[in-house]
């Protein structure tokens, strides 16, 4: 083991006999060190340290042989001590043996009668230090595996995800927290238990009946099993010890997915939403044109033409809805680059009101659009196209559902931190019902009123996406047949 | 506008829809009234009784055609009027709409079911087979 030659050290007063020591013990491979007393003896033994073989004699000057011993005794618990003494009484053997020597050596000796000695106690000083090693060890090992033990446990307990584990016999043998809280019936339930003692997950206890065999090969089965009104992702796969071939058991990981399966039917709603959507005016326009083509539309050019004219606006407003779509869709990414700068509120409702003076005089509607109070209370931080689109939006929408000769009239006030304005109608209105509504996605009230007027049902979605974007608000008020009053408020910008 | 042809009640919450079924019934030789609202539709068939019924399906509310079918279905004065519907029905998980087959028709109280846009020919042969030999009498 000691790749190094053993070392021994040699304190006697007689120097025929430390040099004799040394001589035959390094002849007989020893590193040899020798010392005239007990003081330079455990000066050097202090300096050098880590001998195997201490050889010392009883009788000394200033420090005596016991009294070494004692005090090496102290420094290493291993190295092997022997008295070389010309007086070897009982007395002595046993006072010394007592101190910590290993044995004693009578003077005069011959090398012959050392080497014996000191080989057996090099040996016995190899198989203490390696007990000593090997418990050193164990008791490591044992802190290593308490500690590895309690730390997968602690992982298992605070995962989110709930976790049982099955063996061959079918039974529950582990649970975490998670699994006594999603899983009914499993909080309370004494380990080991049944699977069959979960009543309720007759559908799982299938699935892990099947897996839990001795056969189930490495992998992972993944089912989705709903538990009352939670759905679960189950993945199991089988416990699979170090060098056996066969499973032991199943680890069935349940995971709550069940947001993520609302998300999904949401999502999967809305594509149907929009794939209707589409499908309605592309409907129309295919409808009219077969009109025209198959001579269902007669010679009349004028009817040929008010079809044509009919399929433009239902074409147009499919284009309006699939910009709108995409400008939802940039927002709700993050991918909407909103470009703000501090912009007079007034100045942008001017241009929105006088991009819609066309479709109001078409109808003979009165469209105006006042100021209130003092100029330059009217700065908002906003992104100049999105402001436009949100107020050209009310106002058109305004002018849409307003019959011919009504009023429809645009107004910019202050009120407090806000920029505050006005679109208000005296148009068709809104049922009471559908208030809470007209923000929707596709949401269009359908009635007599509003089957001519084309809409993408998505205006009044973007503009209250592009008001909350700017930290403002958007209200509604209306009844039927009286008009309606949207107010947009948006933060005042302070420099 | 043949005063004498048989009465075909439209009813659709889109104006345009409403426009191309016009176009294809009345050079045909139907009579035709159009509502955008059931509830319209109902009230004037109470004094003019139509032979045949067409009626959208999304309007409003998801199942209102669906309602006024069955509206008309339990009305003894009604009950024996055919009922066409058309509709650019979505069909999704729990909610298919569309009738695979005669009895998915039965089960839902109409007796045609057109995809939107209705082919003008598919749409006609189908009025004039519900409406038996009158309507074929009285069809171009």
């Amino acid at each position: 083991m000691n790749v190094e030659k053993p070392r021994i050290l040699v304190v006697d007063d007689e120097s025929g006999i430390r040099e004799g020591c040394r001589i035959n013990l390094e002849m007989e491979g020893y590193d040899v060190d020798v010392a005239e007393d007990g003081f330079a003896g455990l000066k050097t033994f202090k300096e050098r340290g880590n001998y195997a073989v201490a050889l010392i004699d009883l009788k000394m000057p200033g420090m005596d042989g016991l009294e070494l011993i004692e005090k090496i005794r102290e420094l290493d618990q291993d190295v092997v001590m022997f008295v070389i003494t010309a007086y070897a009484t009982l007395d002595t053997a046993v006072e010394a043996t007592k101190k910590g020597a290993y044995g004693y050596i009578a003077k005069p000796f011959s090398p012959d009668e050392i080497f014996l000695p000191i080989k057996r106690g090099i040996e016995s000083r190899n198989l203490a230090l390696e007990t000593k090693r090997l418990r050193q060890e164990r008791e490591n090992r044992l802190l290593e595996v308490a500690f590895e033990r309690s730390k997968s446990n602690t992982i298992i307990r605070c995962m989110t995800d709930g976790v049982l584990v099955i063996n061959r016999d079918k039974q529950i043998v582990l649970r975490n927290e998670a699994a006594r809280r999603i899983i009914p019936g499993c909080e309370n339930l004494p380990l080991p238990a049944s699977l069959s003692a979960l009543a309720d997950l007759h559908e799982i206890i299938d699935f892990l009946n099947e897996t839990a065999t001795a056969d189930f090969k490495p992998g992972i089965i993944s089912r989705e099993v709903a538990i009352g009104e939670t759905i679960f992702m189950v993945n199991v796969s089988p416990v699979m010890e170090q060098g056996v071939a066969s499973s032991a058991g199943a680890v069935a990981v349940f995971r709550d997915i069940t947001e993520l399966k609302k998300l999904e039917t949401a999502k999967s709603m809305f594509v149907s939403m929009v794939a209707h959507e589409v499908k309605r005016p592309l409907g129309v326009i295919e409808g009219y044109l077969n009109l025209i083509l198959s001579g269902r539309a007669g010679e009349d050019g004028q009817k040929q033409k008010e079809m044509l004219e009919r399929s433009l606006i239902r074409a147009r407003t499919l284009r309006q809805m699939v910009s709108e779509l995409m400008n939802l869709t940039a927002m709700e990414t993050g991918n909407f680059a909103i470009k703000r700068n501090p912009l007079n509120i007034s100045t942008v409702v001017k241009e929105a009101t006088d991009s819609c003076l066309d479709k109001a005089k078409e109808k003979e509607i009165d469209l105006s659009l006042s100021v209130e109070g003092p100029g330059g209370q009217d700065v908002v931080l906003a992104d100049k196209s999105a402001m436009f689109s949100v107020f050209a939006n009310l106002i058109d929408n305004a002018i849409k559902y307003t019959p011919e000769r009504g009023h429809v009239e645009v107004r910019v006030e202050n009120a407090g931190n806000y920029v505050k304005v006005t679109v208000r109608d005296d148009g068709i209105g809104i049922d009471a019902g559908e208030k809470d509504k007209i923000f929707d996605e596709f949401f269009r009230a359908r009635n007599k009123y509003t089957a001519r007027i084309p809409g993408t049902g998505l205006g009044l979605t973007v503009a209250k996406r592009f008001v909350g974007l700017h930290q403002g608000k958007i209200t509604v008020e209306s009844a039927p047949a009286q008009g309606s009053v949207f107010t947009v408020f948006l933060p005042m910008w302070e420099e | 506008m043949s005063e004498q042809g048989p009465l075909i009640v439209i009813v659709d919450d889109d104006f345009d829809s409403l426009e191309i079924i016009r176009n294809i019934l009345e050079p045909a030789g139907y009579k035709t009234l159009c509502f955008t609202e059931p509830m319209e539709a109902l009230q004037h068939m109470a004094i003019e009784k139509p032979r045949l019924i067409i009626t959208d399906l999304m309007m409003k509310f998801i199942d209102t055609g669906f309602a006024f079918s069955r509206q008309i279905r339990f009305d003894s004065r009604f009950s024996n009027i055919p009922i066409i519907l058309i509709t650019a029905a979505f069909s999704q998980r729990r909610f298919a709409v569309q009738p695979q087959d005669k009895r998915g028709l039965e089960k839902m109280g109409i007796d045609a079911f057109f995809d939107k846009p209705v082919d003008p020919d598919d749409l006609l042969g189908k009025v004039q087979e519900l409406l038996g030999q009158s309507g074929k009498e009285q069809g171009k």
